[in-house]
């Protein structure tokens, strides 16, 4: 029995030789379900709706406020917004109130491609129109127009492997840079690059190209087979890479980082695994974020991958939705930033004498 | 000669442990010195030290003179390190090691391929030059790790533990290299605990114990130093009285080693062969005479009261 008890308090110490392991071990699905409870599982409803201008409109609104579930929880929390500029995504839902040849009318506007989701909203806001209807419309009738952002339905398929591109270039780089560099201080070949009196400029950057060229690859693969599966291609090959590139460069930064901070190849893996799916569920993996709002938008926005996708969809559904200038622009400080921390962690890691 | 390094009161502490402590020696051009103490002694933090990996809490150092800490990259174009675990990448074969090397430390890449031939043929690795280096013996892999060195031609090259693990056969055929490199007038400086190795190679050795400097010399004067040389009588039947039977000639240190072996140490012992054997053969059959000099351990063991190997 003490033997048993020996043998078991050293396996628990043996957590010291493992920690960043033992925490993503133990709290990433806690992480990860608390994330995704906070961002997508809420029972109300934020619906955008444009400043009523008619007493009518604000009725429609005082009706959202009440209609609910039988337990208690309301359907829709209604938040006033100024009208859309023409041709943007609307963000999540928008509700126009306004007079159809006589008829009032509620206007819904979607930037959700998940018709499952679509429905859900339009039924809450019939049950909104229809509690307006028994108070204030005294046998007038309602009409609510759904007015979908794209012409055609997307075939979710498609979305769902186009946003996935990002994360596989982003993935392949993370992976493999964090593994190498790792690698580096556990076969002591680091050595090489503490001692040598070369620049560290030609050194980082040799790593940041392979790991983006490995991230490119990763999602050309990719690319070649959602297009052969799913029979959509992106408008520029060109244009697709050089996004394909700038989620390499992160990937490939943040892999080479975590390998130099933690110096052991298999937490830096582990991390480099977990970051890499962290970004892609939350960056816009099932829809455009502009198209959810709320919480996820907020999260999502944080995500380099979000506005990959921004950059990746009007490639391939043919459509502006306006997000790209911000998303460039974005991502290449992204890049920058990243490339200047590894830079630093590099010298701090690497260079910088022992004190 | 001139000096290739100086070190002068240099001290490292890692929290409340100092690995060095007001350490200070020279090395001069063209020479093997050695930094010869036990495992944990102060001797790779020594090397860190003058290579300018680690910080120094006081003293000065100087490579080639430069210093290490405000020269670094002076100092790295002109020195190779070879560590304790062999750190090449086992991976690749040795031409890529060799060429990676040359990327991160040779000036001019004109020359790097010739080169690379030349010093594959040197260490007697070119057969093998194409085959992944993991497929190598431990020997194969320190000899492309000193060849990897020699690619960028410093003038000063510290070997840490240069024949850790390698057989002894291997360990000769690397100390003939290590001796080819200082003809062609390298400075090399070796960490070791293996007394032989120091024997063998180094010109002058540092003896550090606890991160400070107990001896520094020649190994020859270290032993010279010591004044004693060991002897072993072995006889039938076994000396009953040794001490009564070589009174007089200044015998320290008597000691039985087996029932038929007596060990003790004596100043200048060929001088008293003679007499010691005239003793012995009275009442005795004399069946064995060994007569030792001291070695590096006795000499460590005469200065800390502990063995080397402790």
């Amino acid at each position: 029995m003490n033997r048993f008890r020996l043998l078991l308090v050293n396996e628990f110490k043996l957590f010291r030789t493992t920690i960043p392991i033992h925490i993503i071990g133990i709290f990433q699905p806690t992480l990860m379900f608390s994330l995704m409870a906070l961002i997508l599982v809420k029972p109300t409803f934020d619906m955008r709706v444009v400043r009523p201008t008619t007493p009518l409109g604000e009725e429609l609104v005082s009706a959202m406020h009440e209609v609910g579930s039988p337990i208690g929880e309301k359907y829709i929390n209604p938040i006033l917004v100024d009208p859309p500029s023409s041709g943007n995504l609307p963000g999540g839902q928008v509700i126009i109130v306004e007079t159809v040849d006589g008829t009032p009318t509620a206007v819904q506007r979607f930037g959700l491609i998940d018709s499952n989701i679509v429905k859900n909203y339009r039924n809450r806001l019939t049950t909104a129109a229809l509690s307006l209807w028994n108070t204030s419309l005294a046998g007038r009738s309602i009409t609510i127009e759904q007015h979908p952002w794209l012409s055609s339905d997307i075939p979710f398929a498609v979305y769902f492997g186009m946003a996935m591109l990002p994360l596989a270039a982003f993935l392949a780089a993370a992976l493999i840079g964090a593994f190498l560099t790792a690698q580096e201080f556990e076969f002591n070949t680091i050595m090489e690059y503490r001692l040598s009196p070369i620049s560290m400029f030609p050194i980082i950057w040799t790593r940041v190209v392979r790991l983006s060229l490995t991230g490119l690859l990763s999602a050309i693969v990719l690319l070649f087979t959602v297009g052969i599966i799913g029979g959509l291609w992106p408008s520029s090959l060109l244009w697709a890479s050089l996004i394909f590139l700038a989620l390499a460069i992160l990937g490939g930064c943040l892999g080479t980082t975590v390998g130099l901070l933690l110096q052991s190849i298999l937490p830096s893996f582990v991390i480099g695994l977990a970051v890499s799916f962290f970004t892609w569920i939350l960056g816009s993996a099932f829809g455009l974020s502009a198209g959810f709002g709320g919480a996820y938008e907020a999260v999502s926005r944080w995500m380099p991958n979000t506005y990959a996708v921004e950059l990746l969809f009007p490639l391939y559904y043919r459509v502006d939705i306006g997000l790209s200038q911000p998303a460039i622009l974005t991502l290449t400080t992204a890049c920058v930033i990243m490339i200047l921390i590894t830079t630093f962690t590099y010298r701090q890691k690497v260079l910088k004498r022992h004190r | 000669m001139d000096k290739a390094i100086t070190v002068n009161s240099v001290t490292r502490r890692f929290g409340e442990i100092t690995a060095v402590n007001n350490l200070s020696f020279d090395v001069m051009s063209g020479e093997i010195f050695g930094l010869l103490g036990p495992n944990g002694a102060g001797k790779t933090t020594t090397i860190h030290l003058i290579t300018g990996m680690l910080s120094k809490h006081g003293g000065t150092l100087q490579v080639l003179g430069f210093d290490p800490h405000k020269e670094t990259r002076q100092v790295h174009k002109r020195i190779g390190y070879i560590p304790q675990e062999t750190n090449v990448y086992l991976d690749l074969s040795a031409v890529d090691n060799l060429w990676h090397h040359a990327a991160l430390y040779c000036k001019d890449l004109s020359n790097v391929e010739e080169r690379i031939g030349d010093l594959l043929n040197l260490m007697n690795l070119w057969e093998r030059r194409k085959n992944p280096v993991g497929t190598y013996s431990g020997g194969m892999k320190r000899r492309l790790a000193l060849a990897r060195t020699l690619l960028h031609d410093p003038d000063v090259i510290f070997f840490d533990e240069p024949t850790l693990g390698v057989d002894v056969q291997g360990k000769h055929v690397l100390w003939e290299y290590i001796k080819g490199q200082q003809a062609q007038g390298k400075t090399i400086i070796i960490s070791t605990n293996d007394m032989m190795e120091a024997d063998f190679l180094c010109e002058r050795l540092v003896i550090i114990d606890q991160g400070e400097a107990i001896a520094l010399d020649t190994p020859e004067i270290l032993k010279a130093e010591l004044g004693r040389d060991i002897v072993n009588l072995r006889t039938s039947p076994a000396i009953e009285d040794p001490e009564g039977l070589f009174e007089g000639l200044n015998i320290q240190a008597m000691k039985r080693q087996e029932t038929d072996v007596v060990r003790f140490e004596v100043k200048d012992a060929e001088t008293l062969v003679e007499e010691i054997i005239t003793r012995v053969t009275h009442g005795y059959h004399l069946e064995s005479m060994r007569i030792a000099r001291p070695s590096l351990d006795d000499v460590f063991l005469y200065h800390t009261g502990r063995a080397l190997r402790d």
